[in-house]
């Protein structure tokens, strides 16, 4: 029976390398796929690229291709990555280069465009789109002016359109994260529109490879301590035959592929289990079954799959004012008292001088700044503590009503309850981008897909 | 009655989008995945997280994983870069849920 092997070769941008390339290196994978795109990614990347016209993509890609392109080529492993970010231009044109740096010949880099809407939200509005925050209320028109980035999460046609092609790599901006790996599969088994349990089977996949190390071993709650080698962590590699799916990973490298990370990941960031909603394909898991059938073997069945929406995610990236974080440190004794007293008198200072903030937070880290309020605060551990960190953080409208908080923690190493220490550099004061998730109807969308050979 | 962490008889994950945070539960042994179906209602999760948790928890069964899926709204203090909190993306919400007290007499 046909088998197409496809890995997943990042969870993040800035994840590492090290797996992809092992992975390339040592199997004879199908595909690879490269998930660059977290949720605000690609504002942060609009805004890269309005400081610097050629920045704005993951160049971490570029300099995974300069490790892989050459031996992928060789073994006709085809790579798939969003990482064209809000500038898919720059990305081809730096891959050009690694390309033919490596003297790679006939080389087929394949790229889709139409996913930057920020240009035609005007048209958007007059034709009749609310674009209402679909996670809480509010008026479109209040933010519009802050706007920083739109980018529509599209599905897997056009990433097949540049398969069909012969592509040798191709690099998408925000393509939902699973038609990277959805894409390859219902090309390879030519699935059709209304296949819906093979595309939702596809999409699981996808999902399952798209956070790279978190199906292997990496950040695993069941046991961690039972991963081994975490240092050299394989990526996910997945298996599917016309009725199959299984997840394994590289021989000859770290990692754990159990029923329990295949669990851990399956529900990750999923709402409603039988409705997992993506451009393709709306995904029901509430009959899925995940079953260990050798070392680093799973077995994924009992996906099934319903028609998709009508219509497509679009995320809005809008500029939400400023934020700056600050810590000092306190030691034994009663060193959760003294980082209390500290953060009573920086908020008498913040009060007397009339900083106006939307929004504070004070936390002593290794106390409770993880847990909050849930985190136990016992007599005795607050007693005995060995050390705590003040953090304060402040959200404001203005610039420099943020600033303003900066220049008060230093002086509390002096003035202050006693041994603070102020460390890791002066703070500094960052945007903040709010999100914005909208719906617009599916046919606002015209995806295109072109091909540039490099002889 | 004995009373024991959460996760003991569960491991899970927490994910986020904006500014809601879900987090998958996993009975570890079978044995034990209708008794935590039970006893971990919306409420005592809603009642558990008090403050850091502001809006709706949905609660979903996949019985064919063991497992729940909780649906946090306003749980990342905003979310994203809005939120000020050291963990703005809510990874330990999970262990933060698996340090409830449970009994094991039932």
């Amino acid at each position: 029976m046909r088998k197409i092997t496809i890995g997943g070769g990042q969870g993040f941008w800035g994840d590492s390398n090290d797996a992809a390339i092992h992975m390339v290196q040592n199997v004879d994978l199908n595909y690879l796929a490269c998930d660059y795109l977290a949720e605000l990614t690609l504002s942060i990347m609009q805004r890269q690229k309005l400081r610097n016209p050629e920045a704005g993509f993951a160049h971490d890609f570029i300099e995974l291709m300069d490790d892989i392109a050459a031996v992928s080529k060789e073994k006709g492993i085809k790579i798939i990555a969003n990482a064209g970010g809000i500038n898919i231009a720059g990305a081809v044109k730096a891959l050009e280069r690694t390309v033919r740096k490596e003297n790679i010949s006939s080389y087929r880099i394949g790229y889709v465009l139409g996913d930057d809407l920020l240009p035609r939200i005007p048209q958007l509005l007059k034709d009749g789109c609310q674009l209402s925050n679909i996670d809480r209320d509010g008026d479109f028109l209040e933010i519009m002016d802050q706007v920083v980035n739109a980018n529509v999460y599209f599905g897997r046609e056009p990433i097949i359109d540049c398969l069909r092609q012969d592509a040798d790599v191709i690099i998408t901006g925000r393509a939902a994260d699973p038609a990277l790996f959805l894409a390859p599969l219902a090309y390879e088994f030519d699935w059709s529109e209304e296949d819906f349990d093979d595309l939702a089977r596809g999409t699981m996949a996808g999902h399952l490879l798209e956070c790279g190390g978190q199906v292997t071993g990496g950040n695993f709650d069941y046991d961690w301590r039972s991963v081994p080698r975490m240092d050299e962590l394989g990526f996910p590699i997945a298996e599917l035959t016309d009725d199959s799916l299984h997840i394994t990973k590289a021989p000859d490298c770290g990692g754990l592929v159990s029923e329990q990370t295949c669990k851990e990941q399956i529900l990750y960031e999923i709402h409603d289990p039988s409705n997992y909603v993506t451009p393709d394909v709306t995904v029901d898991l509430s009959q899925a079954k995940v079953e260990q059938e050798g070392a680093n073997r799973v077995r994924i069945s009992g996906v099934r799959g319903k028609p998709g929406p009508d219509q497509l995610k679009l995320s809005i990236g809008y500029h939400a004012g400023y934020k700056v974080v600050t810590y000092l440190s306190y030691a034994w004794p009663d060193a959760y008292e003294k980082a209390q007293h500290a953060a009573e008198i920086l908020l008498k200072k913040l009060k007397r001088k009339g900083v106006h903030y939307e929004d504070i937070q004070i936390d002593y880290v290794g106390l409770n700044a993880l847990h909050l309020d849930v985190a136990e605060m016992s007599e005795d551990l607050i007693k005995n503590t060995n050390e705590v960190i003040l953090r304060i953080a402040i959200r404001t409208k203005e610039k420099k009503q943020a600033q303003h908080l900066i220049p008060e923690i230093n002086p509390l190493q002096l003035n202050g309850p006693p041994g603070a220490s102020f460390f890791g550099g002066r703070a500094k004061v960052t945007e903040v981008i709010g999100l914005w998730p909208t719906l617009i109807p599916k046919d606002a969308v015209k995806m295109e897909s072109h091909i540039v050979e490099v002889k | 009655m004995a009373l024991v962490y959460l996760n003991t008889l569960a491991h899970g994950r927490s994910g986020d989008k904006g500014d809601i945070s879900n987090i998958c539960v996993f009975a570890r042994d079978p044995n034990d995945y209708d008794y935590l179906k039970r006893i971990l209602t919306v409420e005592r999760v809603k009642d558990h997280f008090g403050n850091m948790v502001k809006g709706d928890i949905i609660k979903y069964e996949v019985d064919t994983l063991c497992g729940l899926n909780f649906v946090m709204k306003q749980a990342l203090g905003g979310g994203a870069t809005h939120s000020l909190r050291l963990d703005t993306l809510g990874k330990s919400m999970a262990s933060a849920l698996l340090r409830m007290k449970v009994d094991t007499d039932w």
